[in-house]
């Protein structure tokens, strides 16, 4: 399946080496692993750091699993390598998964690439914190609250 | 009362995509409103049949499905089921808006 | 100064709204011109309200926390008088339905909704849906603290949620600041119900799994008591559970409730509080000034001193019997003893149970404006509420509920009807309900005996989704299908109130739709002969059981 990064309108080579499912990457720690959506990201806490690549599955784009391991991995275990999104992955999700942390993405769907480079100026705005540490709304509007000053100059 | 002696009649039926209206194919693969000029099809072979045409005539409509009708001595074709029915004639009461004249 | 005295948007909440409606309007595009197919457009239109029902798409507009101001009812009643046949419906989760849009139509729709500050997401698809309150937040005489304060801090959380967009089904929200709950919140995903605890401090009752549908279940307690500025944190750590262990393998098994039910409460609380612990100290603990500036919305309107008593009101008490019904009925304690909280009945004798036409909500907007600080609330009973009339106005605002037809003395009487839209307008059911409403209302519709016969709540729904709440009705129809033929099955003894919450029970084979009526003659009479002074129908039903009813149905039908 044609792979996606931000940056790129055209599929990019995936590099590196295959990623391992998770049985058998628990007997040979490699730097790549696919979890299957019922897998508990805990499993790869002890080796985490040595990750490069963590591929979450969508076996149904409306399976939502892997948005919950995604933000486990990245917000609760501090996961910073890539994280990829692999299976039924529609434009439309996208939003979604960039606020989730993935950073990379299978997906066969025509306009794939093009969509991806427009998905983080869909929402200028965000009500709930998530794995982009993009500010919240309530978090501005405590700014605006506490530096009224500042911001009418804006 | 619409009697169905040959057992299997059909139609094909969807809603339209664009506004959602109830349509039947007919026989030149065209989608209409009025279920009199629906394709029928006749026995189980040709509501395959029907139904592979619909599928491919599917690109202005949701979701084609055939609809078991049946047919009176003047040709008049009546849904069997309720639910059917009701697609074809609309609501079975008199809507609000009725009310809203006698109201305005 | 704003119009309202509830949650107005600022430029952040518009902002987001306006992406939202240019999002939509994107994928309709490319939905027409055949770039999404069916299946992949499906949770994106649901997701914004929109279903394909039998005869056209519905739009499902919310209604958050049931509160609307004069000018967003207005701007409704255009909406439906511009991309529909000029009504509307109000369901029991305080939402609008229209019945007759075009999906061609719907992003200028939804946009127009924008204008005042409305929208329809989330009000279908496998996400939080549209968070329901008391209608009578604010205003009740009853109420701890305004539960709408919770409700809009959910509604932004749960707005776009990144994580929780692919649920394993639907999520239902409901929250109560009075001891009287009249936001049902124990058949909902999640119930939190504001207490007082000894100590002085309110707080969260945290209620899980609840539902009715299929496998009707009344919630668990997860948490008694929970500090309210945790509250994100607690949702958040119950959504994780549920969208990582939910199943997903069975539509029908989908819900929260059968969650819970697997596991057991003590294991989905283990779950939860752990997750909980993880997360509580995060961001999402809500700074005291967030919580501050959102009640700050909610400031109760300033309404000036009135007289409690009336020499008109009780002058025309004498005169007019339907007026004094009234006043019983469909009048509520208002906190302020110069104020009455109004409800309008949009169940007049034969109409469809909820329905409104769009000069009926503009006539409702106007006495809203002039006896009720331009505020109307939806109940989840689909009435309407005018939630400040002062009790001088009430012989005004009753005669101008009566020139829209929504004056009926009959709130929370026999023909009050709760009834889904049924297979008259719905793809899932399998039987009308409104027809049946109509018939039962016709049949009982003198005032006097109604108030003779009292409390007594009918719910009808057209399939077992039981969006109807027929499992909670004090009398409960369900309609089904044999074999092609209507059939009406019959149940007792359901109750929402806090801490009476009971599922009916069936009471034998299924009756045929022309022998509804009868059937709930016969239920009624049973209990005028056996009743005790004072003692409402499913009071009767509870002290006497299901066997002196069940006879004298089927000798009725």
């Amino acid at each position: 399946m044609p792979l996606y990064r931000e940056g790129s309108l055209q599929p990019v080579d995936a590099t590196g080496p295959a990623p391992l499912p998770l049985e058998e990457w628990l007997k040979a720690p490699m730097q790549a692993v696919s979890l299957a959506n019922t897998d508990q990201p805990d499993a790869l806490s002890m080796r985490l750091s040595r990750l490069k690549l963590v591929v979450l599955h969508f076996p149904k784009f409306t399976d939502g699993r892997a948005y919950s391991q995604a933000r486990l991995l990245r917000g609760r275990m501090g996961y910073r390598g890539e994280l990829r999104a692999t299976g039924a992955v529609l434009r439309d999700q996208l939003p979604f998964l960039l606020r989730c942390g993935f950073d990379s993405f299978e997906s066969d769907q025509p306009g794939f690439g093009v969509a991806l480079a427009r998905a983080r100026s869909l929402f200028s705005v965000v009500y709930q914190g998530a794995e982009d540490n993009r500010a919240t709304v309530a978090l501005l509007r405590l700014r605006q609250h506490r530096q009224p000053a500042e911001l009418a100059a804006d | 009362m619409a009697k169905n002696l040959s057992g299997d009649l059909t139609v094909a039926s969807a809603n339209r995509l664009a506004d959602g209206v109830v349509v039947f194919l007919d026989d030149k693969g065209h989608w209409t409103r009025h279920l009199e000029q629906a394709a029928l099809a006749r026995d189980k072979r040709a509501s395959e049949l029907l139904l592979a045409r619909a599928r491919a005539e599917s690109f202005s409509v949701v979701d084609p499905f055939l609809v078991a009708v049946a047919e009176d001595e003047q040709g008049d074709l009546e849904p069997i089921s309720l639910r059917e029915k009701i697609r074809v004639s609309g609501l079975t009461f008199e809507a609000i808006a009725a009310d809203a004249v006698r109201y305005a | 100064m704003p119009d309202t005295h509830f949650y107005h948007y600022d430029k952040y909440d518009r902002t987001l709204l306006s992406e939202r409606v240019e999002q939509f309007r994107d994928q309709v595009r490319r939905r027409l011109a055949g770039e999404l197919t069916e299946e992949q457009f499906k949770p994106l239109r649901l997701t914004n309200g929109l279903y394909l029902q039998l005869h056209a798409y519905m739009l499902r507009i919310a209604i958050p926390y049931g509160t609307l101001s004069s000018r967003q009812l207005r701007q409704l009643a255009a909406i439906a008088r511009k991309y529909d046949k000029g009504y509307g419906h109000f369901t029991t989760r305080q939402n609008l339905q229209l019945n007759w849009i075009r999906l061609e139509d719907a992003p200028d729709a939804v946009a127009m909704l924008a204008e005042v500050d409305m929208h329809s997401i989330q009000t279908s698809g496998n996400v939080v849906r549209n968070t329901t309150a008391d209608h009578f937040a604010g205003a009740a005489a009853d109420e701890i603290e305004d539960p709408r304060v919770w409700c809009e801090i959910v509604r932004q959380w749960s707005t776009l949620h990144p994580e929780f967009s692919f649920l394993p089904r639907k999520f239902k929200i409901a929250i109560t600041g009075s001891p009287n709950d009249r936001a049902a919140v124990r058949i909902h995903d999640v119930g939190l119900r504001l207490w007082r605890n000894e100590q002085g401090e309110t707080g969260f009752e945290v209620i899980v799994g609840g539902g009715l549908g299929r496998t009707p279940m009344i919630g668990k307690t997860v948490r008694a008591f929970l500090p309210k500025d945790e509250m994100l944190a607690y949702l958040e750590a119950v959504l994780r559970v549920y969208n990582r262990y939910g199943r997903r393998d069975n539509l029908f098994k989908a819900r929260i409730k059968i969650l819970v039910h697997e596991i057991g409460i003590e294991k989905m609380r283990e779950e939860v509080e752990a997750e909980y612990a993880a997360i509580k100290d995060s961001a999402l603990k809500l700074d005291p000034q967030t919580i501050e500036a959102i009640a700050a919305h909610f400031a109760p309107p300033p309404l000036p001193h009135r007289p409690a008593i009336s020499g008109e009101v009780e002058r025309l008490k004498l005169e007019e019997p339907d007026f004094a019904l009234w006043l019983k009925s469909n009048t509520a304690p208002h906190k302020l003893a110069g104020y009455r909280i109004v409800t309008a009945s949009l169940k007049p004798a034969g109409a469809p149970p909820g329905d409104a036409s769009s000069v009926q909500m503009e006539g409702v907007a106007d006495i809203a404006d002039a006896y009720s600080q331009s505020e109307v609330r939806v109940s989840h009973e689909q009435n309407l509420v005018l939630p400040h009339v002062a009790v001088e106005d009430l012989p005004a605002v009753y005669r101008a509920l009566a020139g829209l037809g929504f004056a009926e003395a009959n709130v929370g009487k026999i023909t009050d009807i709760i009834a889904c839209p049924g297979l008259d307008y719905c793809a899932l059911a399998n039987a009308r309900s409104i027809p049946v409403a109509q018939r039962i209302s016709n049949h009982f519709a003198n005032l006097a005996r109604q108030h003779d016969i009292g409390d007594l709540k009918v719910k009808i729904s057209g399939c077992i989704n039981a969006c109807g709440h027929h499992h909670v009705g004090h009398i409960g129809i369900l309609g089904v299908d044999k074999n092609g033929v209507e059939l009406y099955q019959i149940s007792l003894g359901g109750d929402v109130d806090f801490g009476k919450t009971a599922l009916g029970d069936i009471i034998g084979p299924a009756v045929a739709a022309d022998r509804i009526v009868e059937a709930v003659d016969a239920l009624v009479r049973t209990y005028l002969d056996r009743r005790e002074e004072g003692e409402r129908f499913v009071d009767a039903y509870r002290r006497i059981g299901v066997e002196p009813f069940k006879e004298s149905v089927y000798a009725a039908v």
